[in-house]
């Protein structure tokens, strides 16, 4: 069963259009990553499945509903980002407590075991919190209520490289124990790439790609030669980035299954893997130039 | 074993390997039950989905079988078919990047057929 459809889904916030005409689904119990650089769309797209904001156009199905102003979307879905209001008169235990009574499968066991884990006081305010330790958490609050609808909106900002890891190795772990759909924005997709199922990556508001997370890796290769030959062998193929390294090399990234390695071998070109992060890179990338044009 | 994310292979190959590698190990006998696509997900970090399509693949090989809601196990012949798998296709393929390596460094077959029995003749040696 898909747990989210999109058809043509567009958001439009006073001139600006952020989302444009976005169609995919996702398949119940799946991880997914959302990627994208700064203002592609991220928040907007994750804001409108958890019916925080309502779509302009197009159809959005959240287990079968449209999100917003809906009850029963609202008891199963949790969305979790670092801009989370929680009252600053109750204590964390206090809070963890008062999240449960909205959450029908809210775990309170695992929610105060990760909470001792990760060094957090009982009695602590959450305003007084660093940013880190905050995202910290919200992530608990996010995996302790088991929501079938999960949606992690950046939520390792500020964490350090420690707890980002034993967040990452906890929502896999409560994953397995119990399924969910989880959606996971992040800007470093190599940290969470062997968690995902799929990827959806936006770009100025438009899906540029989802794919299982496998084909990601395998969509592109990059080539590294001679530029002569590295040029007379791309002719005709599908360029997704190029790039002069000394004298008379060149790096140049195309579609996988336009390469013939053996061919390549040949003629001295060397063939690397690019990993999934690379690729998106490069396939968002705004325009043309890049950062050493601006110091020309 | 840590997993390589930058390299060519794809991760369900590896954790593939990894069982084959286990299999030869004599860690997995024939009709063995093992890992099951959560257990491989809980023990390398993996999406469980990944860990799925590495234990399908071994399943078409015919190096494990299921039986309906039990698992995946050990088939009596799986030793024999990873041996040979890998002398037919890893061994045959890194033959391969060493003639074309001595190509390009203009070493003639006499000299690679030298350098290879002395390498085997090392080995020998030493064991």
């Amino acid at each position: 069963m898909e747990a989210i459809v999109c058809e043509g889904l567009t958001k439009k916030q006073k001139q600006l259009t952020t989302l444009k005409e976005v169609s995919f689904s996702i398949p119940e119990n799946t991880i997914v990553g959302v990627v994208g650089r700064n203002g592609a769309g991220k928040t907007t797209l994750l804001k409108i499945l958890a019916g925080l904001w309502r779509a302009s156009a197009g159809n959005v199905h959240v287990l079968g509903e449209n999100p917003f102003n809906s009850l029963y979307v609202s008891t199963n879905t949790i969305y979790i980002s670092n801009e989370m209001v929680l009252p600053n008169s109750l204590s964390l235990s206090v809070l963890l407590t008062e999240a449960g009574r909205f959450y029908p499968r809210w775990n309170d066991d695992l929610a105060r075991r990760l909470v001792e884990y990760f060094g957090f006081r009982g009695n602590d305010l959450y305003t007084q919190l660093s940013t880190g330790k905050r995202n910290t958490f919200n992530a608990i609050i996010g995996l302790s209520s088991r929501c079938p609808i999960t949606i992690f909106d950046e939520p390792t900002t500020g964490m350090d490289q420690a707890v980002r890891n034993d967040f990452y190795r906890a929502l896999l772990k409560d994953y397995l124990q119990v399924p969910r759909t989880i959606l996971l924005s992040s800007h470093h997709l190599e940290e969470v790439e062997e968690l995902l199922e799929a990827v959806l990556l936006l770009d100025r508001g438009k899906k540029q790609l989802y794919l299982p997370m496998d084909d990601v890796k395998h969509e592109a290769v990059g080539l590294t030669g001679r530029t002569e030959m590295v040029y007379t062998y791309t002719q005709a193929k599908t360029v997704f980035y190029r790039e002069s390294i000394g004298m008379d090399t060149t790096y140049t990234v195309i579609k996988a299954n336009q390469v013939d390695m053996e061919k390549a071998k040949q003629l001295g070109i060397q063939v690397t893997p690019v990993s999934a992060s690379d690729f998106c890179v490069y396939l968002t990338r705004a325009g043309k130039g890049a950062i050493d044009d601006v110091f020309q | 074993m840590l997993l390589d994310t930058s390299g060519m292979k794809p991760i369900y190959i590896q954790i593939a390997e990894w069982i084959e590698a286990e299999i030869l190990n004599g860690n997995f006998l024939p009709h063995d039950k093992v890992y099951s696509q959560y257990t491989l997900a809980d023990m390398f970090t993996i999406n469980p989905a990944t860990a799925a399509k590495g234990l399908k693949l071994l399943a078409e090989e015919n190096i494990l079988y299921s039986k309906r809601g039990l698992g995946k196990f050990v088939t009596p012949e799986a030793k024999e078919i990873i041996m040979d798998k890998r002398k037919n296709q890893t061994l045959k393929q890194l033959l391969e990047d060493v003639v074309v390596e001595a190509e390009q460094l203009k070493v003639d077959e006499q000299e690679l057929m030298q350098l290879l029995q002395a390498t085997i003749a090392k080995r020998k040696g030493r064991k």
